[in-house]
């Protein structure tokens, strides 16, 4: 086994598995962050979606090995910033949000898309987060939360 | 026992593979795929891995006489967003996946794993671009168009690893990319089409197009293309059945779960000649 260091959560840690192992095992199996959902488990839904280096990514499609270095975030670490208060607070106003299960990738797909374009229009909100399914909310509402995000936490971006 | 390797540099990656007949992992996005196993359990590897995406050194996009060179661990997302990369790569980049996957996945392992269906093939073989191998032996270059011989069939030998893409400069008036899928976004080809061309006083002088995910290779004829150039703008709208009806011979689409061939051929030919109404009609 190989030791492979990465800092998750605003944590170093590091692991000794296998460097073929998909980020989203090490992460639900081996720390205990169930936020972070497998549906397809092909990269089609980001129910598994983490930040990597703030970028989102699918923690499904993602070995170990290539995490080494990098900063992980999942949404039990990005819960504590002002940014998500804001996002959770949207997809609730609007009813973004109803199984849940989509949900954690969603606000971390849409952290990525608000973090690097801090005003998106509606066309870059559906093409960034069209890899994130939903079979609650017919996206409609998930479109809104992520406008209202962007503007009631003006300046947070 | 299957041996794993991180590679940090390209001579740790070199001389693994010059011992190793190894899969190599760039993203991850297809392989880890490919290779699934049940959830909480390692995918099962038949052979050696070497991991190269932490090589920063092969993560470079620069221009230098031969063309705009791309790095084999650069992200689709950083070509989709760099202004030095063929425009035509960076549209179909955009519709490659999902923006979370393009934050990993790359162009050279989109033309490694050979994919009959992968977007960016077409681009290669349509841009004229070529692949840079390395090996402990030395460097070979591959035209793209050649580099993929099948479906996941590549033109690599064992001891190499694809180190970048290499895109010639290319000038031209007008450009087409159509990508036609289940759904806009997050999709695989059922047909894909690019094409560029140039028209100075009413004569066609650059004439180009590949098709996509219609045979196991992308499919492009330099013969046909060769014939649409000097053309007039009147010539090429009169003759349009018929090269259309010419460049229908090269495409081959198959039945699969995404569709059937009888649409692929429909719609592949319904692309081509919106491009030759975009030329004809562009140009007045």
């Amino acid at each position: 086994m190989t030791s492979i260091k990465f800092r998750l959560n605003g944590k170093d840690v590091a692991v000794d598995l296998d460097p073929s192992m998909r980020l989203i095992d090490v992460l639900r199996d081996h720390f205990s962050l169930k936020g972070v959902k497998e549906g397809c488990g092909e990269g089609s839904c980001g129910a598994c979606v983490v930040l990597m280096d703030g970028y989102s990514v699918n923690s499904c499609l993602l070995p170990l090995a290539n995490v080494e270095g990098h900063e992980i975030v999942t949404i039990e670490g990005f819960k504590e910033t002002k940014q998500f208060d804001v996002l959770q607070k949207a997809f609730a106003e609007v009813g973004g949000s109803q199984c849940g299960f989509c949900s954690p990738g969603m606000i971390i797909a849409a952290q990525s898309l608000l973090s690097h374009n801090p005003h998106p229009t509606e066309e870059e909100i559906k093409a960034h987060m069209s890899g994130n399914l939903c079979r609650c909310t017919g996206y409609q509402a998930i479109v809104q939360a992520v406008e209202i995000a962007s503007k009631k936490g003006a300046g947070l971006w | 026992m299957v041996e794993k390797k991180i590679a940090y540099t390209k001579k740790e990656a070199l001389d693994f593979l010059a011992n190793h007949d190894a899969y190599i992992i760039a993203g991850g996005s297809d392989m880890m795929v490919i290779k699934k196993n049940v959830a909480g359990y390692a995918p099962l590897f038949d052979k050696d891995v070497l991991y190269v995406s932490h090589i920063k050194e092969l993560a470079n996009i620069y221009e230098d006489k031969d063309g705009v060179h791309i790095g084999a661990t650069a992200t689709m997302h950083e070509i989709e967003h760099h202004k030095l990369c063929p425009s035509l790569l960076r549209k179909a980049i955009s519709e490659v996946a999902s923006t979370n996957i393009r934050h990993f996945c790359t162009l050279a392992g989109n033309i490694g794993n050979a994919s009959p269906a992968g977007d960016t093939i077409v681009i290669d073989a349509l841009l004229d671009a070529k692949v840079k191998l390395e090996s402990v032996d030395g460097v070979r270059l591959v035209d793209a168009k050649d580099f993929v011989l099948g479906v996941r069939k590549i033109y690599r030998h064992p001891n190499e690893l694809i180190t970048e893409l290499i895109f010639p400069k290319i000038e031209y008036t007008g450009e087409l990319w159509f990508k036609v899928g289940s759904r806009r976004a997050d999709s695989i080809s059922k047909v894909c089409f690019a094409g560029y061309y140039e028209v100075k006083k009413n004569v066609v002088t650059k004439f180009a197009c590949c098709f996509g995910a219609v045979a196991i290779r992308p499919a492009r004829s330099k013969e046909l293309e060769a014939k649409v150039v000097g053309l007039s703008l009147e010539e090429l709208k009169a003759k349009q059945p018929q090269i259309a009806g010419d460049f229908a011979q090269i495409i081959a689409p198959i039945d699969d779960q995404r569709s059937n061939k009888e649409y692929r051929q429909t719609v592949a030919m319904n692309i081509f000649n919106k491009f030759i109404d975009d030329i004809v009609g562009g140009a007045k």
